[in-house]
């Protein structure tokens, strides 16, 4: 482990779905000589990339967990996160995201900025990440790294300048011409790893300077020393401008652009060098806690090792070897045989095992110090958790966690499966906040959600795959709500007194939409007419009835409730009978205040080569899509739409064949709207007749 | 209701008035001016004056990718509906939405041909119906007049009203009036009604010659520089 903290790097790969991260990550590792053989992602060694852990990301080709692992360049030490390039697995982007200090953000030369490369760099904004961008995959036909530039520059609103320009481009790719130090670079040997330097072609240099010069200027805002050399057009040293950049990149103002090609293995070492020049160390990065103590106000950690321990548990995984918890440590240090203090619990937990991870292989250390990442063994926590030293009481920044929209029926087919289902879900649900599960009152099945169809069908062929267990699934259902649209006002009266102790209790007031909330609940009563102590089971009676709407029996959202008058009698009333009132209450102003069903709308981007636009469009149109716009990119054509998640069942299939498996889609939730009435009428009937 | 107090606010009626509604009729007209100056704000305002009177708009950018175009309208909406109510103007957005349709190309990607094939896709699938396109970004020279000619006999067997915008270099703008007459003069045959804004002073003036007669000057119209909306200056 590298003790200087100023020469560590904790960065995040983050992508397009199959831009080539996990082939890039690959090549950093043999670079970095932690692996000895290149595999390629669906590769024919059968053995696939180190970092595809799973054995269901080594099929599909993509990387679903994101695996972090450490390596050394020259004298850095660069913790990596593999982050997946799928929508559906958002959170793992966005938890990479927030444990990280630097992105390297992977493009694809001739796909461009591409619908998912626009949600993770939201992504990067909303934790400020300062990143540097890759163009790969210059050696495909149709390769055009400057229009990418462009494309960051329009679409994505980067300062954007490139600190190399490609030697040849396609099948041409030779090597790649440093704008810094003015070199043209070579990369030989079987896997590039030998690097020759040379003078710039001729053919090259006109390019080069005109590149260079572009560099200058936009590296020169951020150092006066740099805008005077410019100006007197003096030689400019390499370090003045590499220090000019860092700045520019420090504050997110600037985005370095480097390329070449991660398959071919050209410009890979390069990628590494910027990454330690100009992302920043742990300790130029600010990370702010949560103080609980002082109604959670933002807390500055120092990020010193001697100060008190802040420490944030960001993924968890279950080996051979139990549960593995990835750390990241913002201040102070985790010592093996230490103790700590999980915030969430108040409970103390020991450190026993701390491990450096390369993919899933590991390496035993003593200690985690600021700044670091790591992963600990036998520690019980969720992902999330924060771990402070005893007398602290402050939470890292709560991770934005977006409800779940789609949900499925699990049945185990036999006893043995029963089992190793429980298990599974217990270890996915503490893995992935966005998953969640529960046994359903009415059916006794068992229920899962998450973020879209995908999302679950991995979970599903994962409690296949990791725990045999042999599942029959359900139709996927939608999460509906239910809410109201006008103010309607109550008055009910609760008695009952046939036989035993009688049940009296009168509620009166209003309920009203909201929109920025689930559920309100005012007191406006007066004079005690509704005893102080029946008030909170007023409350807990209409809190009772959002569960299951009495509409269509899907649950209630954005509704206030104001109570402003009432009765009680000194011996018939108790709480039972406040209760039943205020359901009472509700059913008798919620039908007045027109209730309506609300549905999932997804965003959806599909791009799809240029002759199939109009099928696409089409198909859209007929899922109750309202397209918002098309993207022409000359082949290519990005359609974006807004559709209701109902609708998009099966549409992968649907879409393959359709485009004969040319055109692919992105699914992220976007809004709640009102379901038409067409529609609605057919939900009900199948409400009626259980289907 | 919000959209009834919109149409009555709407401040293209003057402009209306003032062309005798070529503004919106089976129109094929310009927004010329240099550039950030305004034209893309002032085709928004069309759009979205169409808009809320039901007319459907298909909005075509060069270069300006959905988001970028999606937020020049919502900014101008936001404008126009502020002094209502949020609720209100919410659920009129949403409709307006649904009635608009944005398509960009990149610059190389883009031609005429391909465009009146995408409309035509569009119509016979019944996904979208246009009524008014909006052409923003298109690069003027004298090689496409014989495609913008082709493309307006097009418009008018679509019924469809189209508006552009000119972007005019600064080198040109030596002398505005001389600059419009050669502009109107080169492209009269082609376009109804052709609106130059101005830069003058803090404001940003609004001119327009049309065909049917030069009625230049009879109301003092100007894009307000905080909003980019379009206003009239009581004054003059």
């Amino acid at each position: 482990m590298n003790t200087i903290i100023q020469k560590v790097r904790n960065i995040g790969i983050s992508a397009h779905i199959d831009s080539g991260k996990t082939t890039l990550t690959e090549r950093f590792l043999y670079l970095t000589k932690k692996i000895h053989r290149i595999h390629e992602v669906k590769g024919k060694d059968g053995i696939g990339a180190t970092m595809d852990s799973m054995e269901l990301e080594k099929e599909r080709g993509i990387t679903i967990a994101s695996a972090a692992t450490y390596c050394q360049w020259k004298d850095h030490e660069i913790n990596i996160i593999d982050t997946p390039g799928h929508v559906d697995f958002t959170i793992e982007v966005e938890r990479a995201l927030r444990v990280l200090d630097g992105a390297i953000l992977v493009l694809c030369s001739v796909g461009g900025v591409q619908s998912q490369s626009i949600t993770v760099d939201q992504q990067m904004k909303r934790y400020q990440v300062p990143c540097i961008a890759f163009i790969n995959k210059c050696d495909r036909n149709g390769a055009d790294p400057f229009r990418v530039i462009d494309q960051l520059k329009e679409k994505l609103n980067h300062n954007a300048v490139a600190i190399q320009i490609p030697i040849g481009l396609e099948a041409d790719l030779d090597g790649i011409i440093d704008l810094i130090s003015m070199k043209a670079i070579y990369f030989d040997g079987e896997f590039g790893d030998i690097i020759r330097t040379d003078e710039i072609p001729n053919s090259l240099l006109e390019t080069a300077i005109e590149k260079r010069e572009e560099l200058v200027d936009a590296a020169s805002i951020f150092s006066d020393e740099l805008t005077e050399a410019a100006i007197e057009e003096v030689e400019i040293p390499d370090q003045l401008l590499l220090d000019a950049i860092r700045q520019g990149t420090l504050k997110r103002e600037l985005t370095p652009v480097v390329m070449g090609s991660a398959y071919k293995n050209k410009g890979i070492q390069l990628i590494l060098d910027a990454a330690t020049q100009f992302l920043p160390s742990p300790m130029e990065v600010d990370n702010v806690a949560l103080n609980i103590d002082d109604n959670e106000a933002p807390f500055t950690l120092t990020g010193k090792k001697e100060d008190p321990l802040v420490a944030l548990a960001f993924k968890l995984e279950d080996g051979q070897y139990g549960q593995l918890t990835y750390i990241r440590v913002y201040q102070g240090k985790l010592m093996k045989g230490d103790s700590c203090i999980n915030v969430r619990t108040g409970k103390k937990i020991k450190i026993g095992r701390i491990v450096q991870m390369h993919a899933d292989q590991m390496e035993d250390v003593e200690k985690i110090e600021a700044g670091y990442i790591g992963a600990l063994f036998g520690v019980d926590c969720v992902s999330g958790d924060t771990f402070v030293s005893p007398g602290l009481n402050l939470s890292m920044t709560s991770m934005h966690i977006p409800d779940p929209v789609i949900s499925l029926s699990i049945k185990p087919k036999d006893n043995a499966s029963e089992s190793n289902m429980a298990k599974a879900l217990n270890r996915f649900t503490k893995e992935d906040p966005t998953f969640t599960t529960f046994v359903s009152n009415e059916t006794g099945e068992t229920i899962i959600s998450g973020m879209g169809e995908l999302h679950l069908e991995v979970y599903v062929e994962r409690m296949r795959r990791e725990y045999k267990t042999e599942i029959v699934t359900g139709e996927p259902s939608v999460a509906y709500r239910e809410t109201i649209t006008r103010l309607t006002e109550f008055d009910y009266i609760h008695k009952k007194q046939t036989g035993g102790a009688g049940q009296f209790g009168r509620i009166a007031g209003f309920m009203e939409p909201i929109s920025d909330d689930n559920f309100v609940f005012e007191n406006k009563v007066t004079g005690g007419a509704i005893p102080t102590q029946y008030i909170s089971a007023c409350e807990k009676g209409f809190l009772s009835c959002l569960s299951k709407g009495p509409f269509m029996k899907y649950p209630v959202t954005g509704i206030k409730i104001t109570i402003n008058d009432g009765a009680s009698h000194s011996v018939d009333s108790s709480e039972m009978a406040f209760q039943a009132a205020a359901r009472g209450a509700f059913l008798q102003a919620y039908f007045k205040a027109q209730p309506v069903l609300h549905e999932p709308i997804m965003k959806v981007v599909v791009e799809t080569p240029d002759e199939f636009q109009g099928n696409v469009m089409g198909s859209l149109n007929q899922r109750r899509g309202m397209i918002i716009g098309s993207h022409d990119m000359g082949q290519i054509t990005a359609i974006e739409a807004q559709v209701p998640l109902a609708e998009m069942f099966g549409y992968s299939t649907i879409i393959r064949s359709m485009t004969q498996g040319k055109a692919q889609f992105t699914m992220e939730f976007s809004s709640y709207k009102q379901v038409p009435k067409s529609v609605l009428e057919e939900i009900e009937k199948k409400i009626k007749t259980g289907t | 209701m919000l959209k009834k107090k919109l149409i009555l606010s709407d401040p293209l009626k003057f402009l209306v008035q003032e062309t005798n509604n070529e503004i919106i009729n089976g129109c094929f007209g310009a927004v010329a001016s240099r550039a950030g100056v305004g034209k893309t704000s002032f085709l928004v305002q069309i759009a979205i004056s169409s808009l809320i009177k039901e007319k459907k708009v298909l909005h075509i950018s060069i270069q300006n990718p959905v988001d970028k175009i999606n937020l020049w309208y919502q900014e101008i909406f936001s404008h126009l509906t502020r002094q209502f109510e949020t609720k209100q103007s919410k659920q009129l957005w949403e409709h307006l939405v649904s009635h608009r349709f944005i398509m960009t190309f990149e610059t190389e990607s883009f031609d005429f041909s391909k465009l009146k094939t995408r409309i035509e896709e569009l119509k016979t699938q019944n996904i979208f119906v246009p009524h008014l396109v909006i052409i923003d970004g298109l690069s003027f020279d004298e090689s496409i007049l014989t495609e913008l000619d082709d493309f307006k006999k097009f418009a008018k067997s679509h019924d469809l009203t189209t508006w552009f915008s000119v972007r005019m270099h600064r080198h040109q703008m030596s002398d505005n009036n001389e600059m419009m007459e050669q502009i109107y003069g080169q492209l009269s045959d082609l376009f109804n009604i052709i609106i130059q804004l101005v830069p003058e002073k803090e404001q940003i003036q609004i001119k327009w010659f049309t065909r049917v007669k030069d009625i230049n000057n009879h109301r003092n119209l100007f894009l307000d520089p905080a909003t980019m909306l379009i206003k009239e200056n009581p004054a003059r």
